[in-house]
């Protein structure tokens, strides 16, 4: 793999936006040619300039929309409807038309986002519907019902003593190319942002994103709003477009639409859903235009679409991505414009120790239970960590360690008890405020950003901890972020990892994820560190280099340990905590431990078990 | 304000068509529940189904064969899409998944229109299904009464198929965790297929069903998805009794707003489910964290 | 070249002008550049519409807009029949086509028709899309086709901002040619105030005076509109409206409905739903036992209702439609055209196909008339109101809101023992002069637009 550094100079890091001037001015020369005719370019942009939104809902976020037509169309009459009246110059009616369906995502997001995958989808399908029938019964007389808005007048724009009128055709296109091309420099930035890096963090691993200390309901808000933007704004375009604004601008058919060309276009490119719709509405037109074809248009226009989807996983323009970059890591490298410069080994960041008096305990349960029902799965443990310990946690199976470990974590409520860190009680307040505190877990199972580099993957909780749970900064760029890169690379040369930092995570053997695991918790700048089963499924080489690891990295940090494997257990722990059927054992140093009857009695005779998790 | 008699006539005509509702969707919520596969070509089916009967019908004048025949078509119909397509989707994003069954649709959809053309079929209720029907004030036709109870039967039927017998069990053991099942030696791609088979079977039985009652146009399977979108989500995803429930309850809201402003009763659905997916997304009887 | 007024009819400014000559010259892939040397000969008229680009060749193109999938295909697919028909005819020179059109001799103006269809999948946004494609880049000089009124409202706006002659197939809304006439739309055919006028005093002659009416009613506009025309002139016939039931377009279950129905009291039921909606409740009317104690009415019928629904159901219904076939018995000129639809396409024509065609061949007629292919001028052609032979009687426009003029009859179903043959699913009760149902002049707010 392609690890050396590239030198991103501004140039290259804005090609795509070079490719896009030039493709939209280049166009109305050459697509003629091919029966794409101006109409059908403007129509194309505007389906364009809507998935442009919706791509950084669905693309980055991972968030998949049904009724994005919601805002297309309330958009579109808003705009069609004060354009009609007379009231307002055009740019104006756009505006308002945007900002109302802005408005509208802000409600409809909050009521959807509450929920994930096919449930969000299946309720943003349902306000869709519901606004489709606003739009035909309630608000009738406002938009036409069935009739939709006709007579919206052709675009005009006064620049002080001359009228610019815009009229069909050519000029048309360019107006609305125009808008597109702004949209796309906005979306540009935004997926280059450290805003739009939290953003893809949450469409590969949401729950890590928020462990790592990402409020990400701010953000699938923030961007759901962005998103109804987008679509207000193109459905304002396409009815000053036809002088004409379609009630059907509000039906499951446009949004179910949109997600068509999005997917068959390719998503998480931008340009994929332009791409889908100049493939789709090619085929709508042209198919028709055979002879004889008649009502087999739709047929046809099926199969291809079959066919589209089954033969390209990414979408058409996701093939056309990997055929061109095979020396590309990612495609993703190309949203980066971090300049890389060799850092010296500069040290990572911890957060600063606020303890109250000197010898509390920085981590504390106080009785904590954990009951489900009739099954009592942690009872009643009491459990303090000291500044700069490394304390250890055994049990055998079922011993409720990983449920403990959970409720330390602040990520399971405590059915009874409280959980306090450096004084401040943190039971139940969620992860995400737990790791801006300054504690961190990393995972048994690996919890990371599979589609992502070593590089981006550390940023995400380095983008936490500079920024703060949340921060709508999507203009700005990476590279603004103080310190990102050291703070990057000393995490990463911290676990070994520094000859992998531009490799994708998905490529690396296991003992590196696993490091990259710990990389990633280190990197949060916790002081206290929670490692559930940090050698799980690591051969006997690999065990060493990590307790190695985690033996250097303890200074300034206090840190907690749940293994199986007893030999690194008793060569790293201080003190061991031993849990057994949800209580605790005994607590003590490894040798008292190992001498414990009851210890022994529990695991069965087993001083020197070894268990490969 | 409505009178008793009507507001109990609607009581009732919502269960009917409830009944047959909740018999299209048992075969989403399978489908889904087992494969993960939200099958979007599910209202095609039933149109399949449903076309499938009449010309057989017009071939034999006997509608029991009719709806044998449409149950079976759509029965292969779904093998067919099964085995070729979807399960080439099985590691795919459920947006593919979704997009592919949408794209099935479409094609499905316009083979019916190209054969049969855009002009409403009509089959003719069964000869032992003709007449009124007089259950106190209530007049009512024979045939949705009887559908009515073809509808109940059948569901009996597939539950009996879920819950006792060992199919059933390996299909709802897959319902809840398809790896496990997989682990377990079952042969985990031949269930889905018979699961997608029998999701597509429910869905052309009900066509044939409900046959009578409409008329037959190609673009009448989309409504069907939809609604039974809306009762699958409002019962509880995989959920069999929770497509029963979800079934009656979307029959009643149609129904019954019906009698206030029915301008409102399509929209008042997708108010339930919204509803529903904001207070408890499970619906009401699926479970907790799935998703 | 395109040369477009704003909506105050001032010409475009010169910033726009340049900078359009500017891309089409690079753009149009030569499709404009022919047009400018046409432009420097045409002589008298200025350039106005695809006038007269689109007519610069021997040929002249419609654009059909119609519905080949969606609920009305079948009525699309009819309609697209009586294009073909009439555009073969016109450019044969047929005899048939004369007796409407009398000026013909070959083609129009002797340019030959030719036809382009466009799936509008009865869906407004499609079907403008369609008619701008056609005007752009086919030059249309008339666009046609539509079912639902949505389609030809949409359609008929878009063609006036484009100067080109908009020619409604189907529509049955009142709005059509009133609130939102166009100059540059026509409507020919009967629609809600018409046939609830013509039905009502031929449903109290055959019915009685004193009849209890419940309504069916889609929810749109034109669901309500009918309604409002109908309750007003059964009502003036002394009818009673016991009330309404208005369900979501679309519905395929019409229970809940027809059991209020069933409760109201009422002897007469009234459909005013169309198309596929129309089919679904009266089959589960009929089931509901509803037809046994009410008569039906389908004031304004689709073309297709009998076929979909058979015999059967429809015997004794009364319907109002714009064409019958068995007309042919009283109208030497249907029975022309019956007979030629039959041989080209192996079946009946409906009111569907029966629109179209005339509609193609009216406009033909206004043209010869204005001798010229200049949009104002035909326009003003059509509006002298110039009376014509047709399938039905006497055709003609009305000046002052382009609506047609014409006969329509009213029919009955009949019962299955005296059908002679598949196709004979009706009776003509009585043909309705047309004339005599018109609403007045500016009833429905017609103001019409500029001619350029």
């Amino acid at each position: 793999m392609n690890t050396a550094a590239r030198s991103t100079s501004p140039l290259r890091r804005h090609l795509p936006e070079l490719y896009v001037a030039l493709g939209l001015i280049i166009g109305p020369f050459v697509l003629p040619y091919i029966g794409i005719n101006s109409d059908l370019m403007t129509r194309v942009l505007i389906w364009g300039l809507f998935g442009l939104g919706f791509d950084l809902l669905f693309g980055y976020t991972g968030l998949l929309s049904f009724g994005q037509a919601a805002f297309f169309g309330t958009g579109g009459f808003v705009t069609a409807y004060l354009l009609t009246t007379g009231s307002v110059s055009m740019l104006e009616a756009l505006l308002v038309g945007t900002v109302v369906a802005a408005i509208t995502g802000i409600v409809i997001g909050y009521l959807t986002l509450r929920r994930t995958g096919i449930y969000f989808a299946m309720s943003t399908l349902a306000f869709g519907e519901m606004f489709f029938f606003l739009e035909n019964s309630v608000f009738k007389s406002y938009t036409g019902g069935e009739n939709g808005i006709a007579g919206v007048p052709p675009p005009t724009i006064s620049l002080g003593s001359t009228v610019l009128h815009i009229s069909s055709g050519w000029p048309m296109y360019c107006f609305v190319a125009v808008f597109f091309y702004i949209g796309y420099i906005i979306a540009r930035r935004i997926v280059r942002s450290p805003f739009g890096a939290v953003l893809k963090a949450i469409r590969g691993n949401p729950k890590r994103a928020i462990a790592l200390g990402h409020a990400t309901n701010r953000y699938k808000l923030t961007v759901f709003v962005i998103a109804a933007a987008y679509g207000g704004l193109a459905g304002g375009l396409l009815g000053v477009f036809q002088a004409y604004m379609p009630p059907d601008a509000f039906t499951l058919d446009t949004s179910a639409q949109l997600v068509i060309q999005t997917v068959m276009g390719g998503a998480g490119t931008l340009l994929g859903p332009l791409l889908g719709a100049t493939i789709w509405l090619y085929l709508y037109e042209g198919l028709q235009n055979i002879a004889g074809i008649g009502a087999y248009w739709k047929l046809i226009l099926g199969v291809v679409f079959v066919i589209l989807v089954t033969v390209f996983s990414h979408g058409v323009g996701g093939a056309l991505i990997q055929t061109f970059s095979r020396k590309r890591a990612s495609p993703a490298d190309a949203d980066d414009d971090l300049p890389v410069e060799s850092h010296g080994a500069s040290s990572l960041d911890i957060v600063p120790a606020t303890s109250s008096a000197a010898g509390a305990p920085v981590l504390e349960a106080r009785g904590i239970t954990k009951q489900y029902g009739g099954l009592i799965a942690v009872s009643d443990v009491t459990f303090s960590l000291a500044e700069g310990e490394l304390r250890g946690v055994i049990g055998p199976n079922g011993a409720g360690k990983s449920t403990f470990f959970a409720m330390l974590a602040g990520e399971l409520a405590t059915t009874h008890g409280q959980v306090f860190f450096r004084g401040q009680e943190i039971t139940g307040i969620g992860v995400t405020a737990v790791c801006q505190l300054g504690m961190s877990k990393s995972y048994q199972i690996n919890q990371l950003f599979e589609s992502l580099t070593v590089r981006q993957n550390t940023m995400i909780p380095v983008l936490a901890r500079r920024r703060g749970s949340f921060r709508p900064d999507m203009l700005r760029g990476l590279h603004h972020v103080q310190g990102l890169d050291a703070q990057v690379e000393a995490a990463v040369q911290l676990v070994g990892l520094s000859h992998r930092i531009d490799s994708l995570v998905s490529e690396l053997p296991y003992g590196e994820k696993r490091r990259l695991e710990i990389g990633l918790a280190l990197a949060t700048g916790a002081n206290v560190l929670l490692f559930d089963e940090p050698l799980a499924g690591l051969g006997p080489e690999e065990r060493v280099h990590v307790v190695a690891l985690l033996k250097s990295i303890r200074k300034g940090r206090s840190m907690v340990v749940v293994e199986h494997d007893m030999d690194a257990m008793f060569e790293l722990a201080e003190r061991i905590t031993v849990l057994y059927e949800g209580r605790k054992l005994a607590e003590g140093t490894p040798d008292e431990i190992r001498a414990d009857s009851a210890v022994q009695a529990a695991y069965l005779g087993g001083m020197d078990e070894h268990e490969s998790a | 304000m409505p009178s008793l008699s009507l507001f109990l006539s609607q009581l009732f005509n919502g269960l009917a068509s409830g009944l047959l509702l909740a018999l299209i969707s048992t075969g989403l919520t399978i489908i889904y529940g087992t494969l993960g596969v939200v099958n979007f070509a599910h209202g095609a089916l039933f149109v399949v189904g449903a076309y499938a009967g009449y010309t057989v019908y017009g071939m034999t004048h006997s509608f029991v064969i009719a709806i044998v025949a449409g149950a079976l078509v759509s029965l292969v119909v779904g093998l067919i899409i099964e085995r070729g397509l979807v399960r080439l989707f099985y590691g795919r994003p459920p947006e593919d998944q979704i997009l592919v069954t949408f794209g099935v649709a479409i094609i499905l959809v316009e083979i019916v229109r190209g054969i049969f053309g855009g002009v409403s079929l009509s089959v003719p209720t069964p000869v032992w299904g003709h007449g009124i029907a007089h259950i106190g004030t209530l007049i009512y036709p024979l045939y949705r009464l009887q559908v009515l109870f073809i509808s109940a039967g059948t569901l009996l039927v597939l539950y009996f198929v879920l819950y006792r017998t060992s199919l059933g069990l390996i299909v709802r053991a897959g319902i809840e965790d398809s790896l496990m099942v997989n682990i377990l030696g079952i042969n985990v791609k031949r269930i889905f297929l018979v699961v997608f088979g029998l999701g597509a079977m429910a869905a052309g039985y009900a066509g044939v069903i409900d046959a009578p009652i409409v008329t037959l146009a190609p673009d009448m399977g989309f409504r069907v998805l939809v609604d039974s979108f809306v009762v699958v989500v409002i019962g509880g995803v995989g959920s069999f009794p929770g497509a029963i429930v979800g079934g009656i309850i979307a029959g009643e809201i149609l129904s019954l707003t019906s009698m206030f402003d029915p301008a409102y009763s399509d929209v008042m659905l997708f108010v339930v489910m919204a509803l529903v997916l904001i207070l408890r997304p499970q619906g009401i009887m699926g479970q907790e964290g799935r998703e | 070249m395109d040369h477009k007024k704003d909506s105050n009819g001032n010409p475009d400014s010169g910033v726009d002008r340049r900078s359009l000559l500017k891309m089409g010259v690079g753009a149009a892939g030569g499709a404009l550049l022919p047009a400018v040397p046409g432009m420097a000969l045409a002589a008298d008229k200025p350039a106005i519409g695809n006038y007269p680009a689109g007519v610069s060749g021997d040929t002249v193109f419609i654009g059909l807009t119609v519905d080949l999938t969606g609920p009305y295909s079948a009525e699309g697919s009819d309609e697209q029949k009586g294009y073909e028909l009439a555009a073969e005819q016109l450019n044969a020179g047929a005899p048939e086509i004369k007796k409407i059109s009398p000026l013909t001799k070959k083609g129009i103006l002797g340019k030959t028709v030719k036809l382009g269809v466009i799936d509008a999948q009865t869906n407004p946004n499609s079907a403008v899309q369609a008619a701008t494609r056609f005007i752009h880049d086919n030059k249309a000089m008339m666009i046609s086709g539509s079912v639902s009124s949505a389609v030809a409202i949409a359609l008929q706006k878009v063609c006036d901002r484009e100067k080109t002659i908009y020619m409604a197939a189907i529509s049955g809304s009142n709005a059509t040619t009133g609130k939102d006439c166009q100059r540059y739309g026509f409507r020919m055919c009967y629609f809600a105030y018409t046939a609830a006028k013509a039905i009502s005093p031929v449903l109290a002659k055959s019915l009685g005076k004193n009849r209890k009416a419940v309504y069916l009613v889609p929810d749109y506009t034109y669901g309500h509109t009918t309604y409002d025309s109908m309750k007003e002139f059964t009502e003036k016939e002394g009818w009673t409206t016991v009330g309404q039931q208005v369900h979501p377009l679309g519905s395929k279950d019409y229970s809940s409905y027809l059991i209020n129905i069933a409760n109201s009291g009422a002897d007469t039921l009234v459909v005013i739903d169309y198309g596929a909606d129309a089919a679904n409740s009266i089959k589960q009317a009929k089931q509901f036992g509803i037809l046994d104690k009410m008569t039906l009415v389908v004031p304004y019928m689709a073309p297709f209702l009998g076929e979909e629904l058979g015999a059967e159901t429809m015997q004794g219904v009364y319907g109002g439609s714009g064409f019958w076939w068995t007309l042919e018995d009283k109208y030497p000129i249907a029975k022309d055209f019956v007979t030629a639809f039959e041989k080209k396409f192996g079946e009946k024509p409906h009111d569907s196909a029966y629109t179209a065609y005339m509609v193609t061949a009216l406009w033909a007629d206004g043209i010869e008339r204005a001798g010229t292919f200049y949009p104002p001028d035909v326009i003003k052609a059509l509006e002298k109101g110039v009376k014509r032979d047709g399938p039905v009687g006497k055709v003609w426009f009305r000046g002052e809101d382009h609506q047609g003029v014409v006969n329509f009859p009213i029919l009955r179903g009949k019962k299955p023992s005296e059908m002679k043959n598949k196709s004979d699913l009706f009776e003509v009760v009585d043909v309705i002069d047309g004339s005599t149902v018109m609403p007045p002049v500016g009833h429905f707010g017609c103001k019409l637009g500029s001619y350029t």
